[in-house]
């Protein structure tokens, strides 16, 4: 320690605690003291140290407006490569190549490169006019659809084995991964929870009752590594079904009346401007 | 579903928290063990994030590392009593890294240092989750970043003599 900043300022620095004001005041007696910057350089790097062997990702300088969400730290460490200019070696092949001098060698009248290009387009084009545009917006996945569908349709009606009440009690049954938030829809009543056979894994499976007493199903399956995609409506053997996926889950709801599929819909968020904003938040 | 997203990350830091807080090299010497009591401190601690409908992120977050760190504290009392009656420091290892620095040092200054650093709270956010004044959790983050700042400066110099001092013992 120096003694010329108070230790407790210096972590508070380091540690990014500081309000804007001391933190600029703290910086410009930064720049005016070798040996407080050899501090600061010193529990940076055991911070980075620290951070390093228990596997957390490096902090970024980029500030997203919530420091303690690490996900997001990562985040902005990935735009801030790819903005800053990352490596890029067939761009720089390419430039090099234009960069030479042409050799001038006699060829048989063949089409250029651009005028390649040109027909290449005109003529995909051409075919998209045929064939029609072909659906670009991301899919939840089919299985994941017929495996909603089959949960519902075999045990909706069975009664629930976590009661809602409780919703700690329900976490602590079903445990992180499969204990949500479930989504509160309007006029339809949250009863409780089965688990359920899905596409892939086990999954939760939300029941709720409309006005009716009729029940309403959203299963809630955990997918690894899957893009966020917006609801799809189908009819499935006479249940209406809307599939979407996000934030690491697929989601599938299933009723008999196309309205409570669409209120729960509504209610998850899950209708395309939603998917499409938290979809543009993750790149 | 962002709140979806967002209790995720939460758990995961909560659960890297826990890894790097509960591997002592005392009562839990490797990652197994370690997963073991994770998961089920997990699950008690994580309930905290989950049941807060429209609740403060913030405030969930804090919650649930502070339950975390609770339960891991009679966990690790009720180990110490059943040992030898009393709480005792951990002997600092002579392997030289930063992890084992860190598990070197005593439960109150790690889960502070790990807090700010590993888990990304702000000073006072520590202070809340511990249920500590301020000034305790500055005075013991700047304790922790000393003994570890001498613990890693002293495995590098053993490191450096290593080939000088370094000798096989002779055995009958």
């Amino acid at each position: 320690m120096t003694g010329r900043a108070d230790p407790a300022e210096t972590l508070a620095y380091v540690d990014d605690c500081l309000d804007p004001e001391a933190r600029s005041d703290f910086e410009a007696r930064l720049k005016v003291d070798p040996e407080l910057r050899r501090e600061v350089a010193q529990w940076e790097s055991q911070n980075r140290a620290i951070r390093a062997a228990f596997g957390a990702p490096p902090r970024s300088a980029l500030d997203f407006g919530d420091a303690s969400n690490e996900n997001a730290v990562r985040r902005g460490g990935e735009a801030a490569r790819s903005i800053g200019g990352a490596a890029q070696p067939f761009g720089q092949a390419r430039s090099q190549r234009g960069a030479t001098a042409p050799i001038a060698k006699s060829r048989p009248a063949r089409l250029g490169a651009t005028a390649r290009r040109v027909v290449g387009a005109v003529a995909l084009a051409a075919a998209m006019v045929w064939v029609g545009l072909p659906v670009l917006t991301p899919r939840p996945p089919a299985a994941l659809l017929a495996a909603g569908a089959s949960a519902a349709r075999a045990l909706a009606d069975l009664p629930v084995e976590f009661v809602a009440g409780d919703p700690a009690a329900l976490a602590q049954r079903l445990g992180p991964r499969l204990a949500l938030t479930p989504p509160l829809a309007p006029g339809l009543q949250l009863v409780g929870a089965r688990l359920a056979p899905s596409s892939q894994a086990t999954a939760t499976l939300y029941l709720y009752e409309n006005s009716h007493s009729a029940r309403v199903a959203l299963m809630v399956e955990p997918l690894d590594e899957i893009g966020a995609a917006p609801a799809q409506h189908g009819e499935v053997d006479g249940l209406s079904v809307a599939a979407w996926t996000g934030a690491g889950y697929g989601f599938v709801a299933a009723a008999a009346e196309d309205a409570d599929v669409a209120a729960l819909v509504a209610a998850a968020g899950a209708d395309d401007n939603s998917v499409a904003d938290a979809d543009s938040q993750r790149r | 579903m962002s709140s979806v997203r967002e209790w995720s990350d939460d758990a995961g830091a909560l659960r890297r928290f826990g890894l790097a807080l509960v591997r002592d090299d005392r009562f839990v010497f490797d990652d197994v063990a370690a997963c073991a009591l994770i998961d089920k401190l997990f699950r008690q601690a994580s309930l905290t994030l989950v049941d807060c409908p429209g609740g403060d992120r913030r405030a969930a977050r804090v919650r649930a590392f502070a339950q975390f760190v609770r339960l891991y504290r009679r966990h690790a009392r009720r180990l110490a009593v059943d040992e030898d009656g009393g709480w005792i420091e951990t002997p600092p290892s002579s392997c030289g890294s930063a992890a084992v620095g860190v598990r070197g040092l005593p439960l109150e200054l790690r889960e502070a240092l790990l807090l700010v650093v590993l888990a990304g709270f702000t000073h006072r956010e520590a202070a809340e989750a511990l249920d500590l004044p301020l000034a305790v959790v500055i005075d013991r983050l700047v304790r922790a970043r000393t003994r570890l700042a001498v613990h890693m400066a002293a495995s590098r110099d053993a490191a450096a003599a290593w080939p000088q001092s370094a000798h096989l013992r002779i055995v009958k």
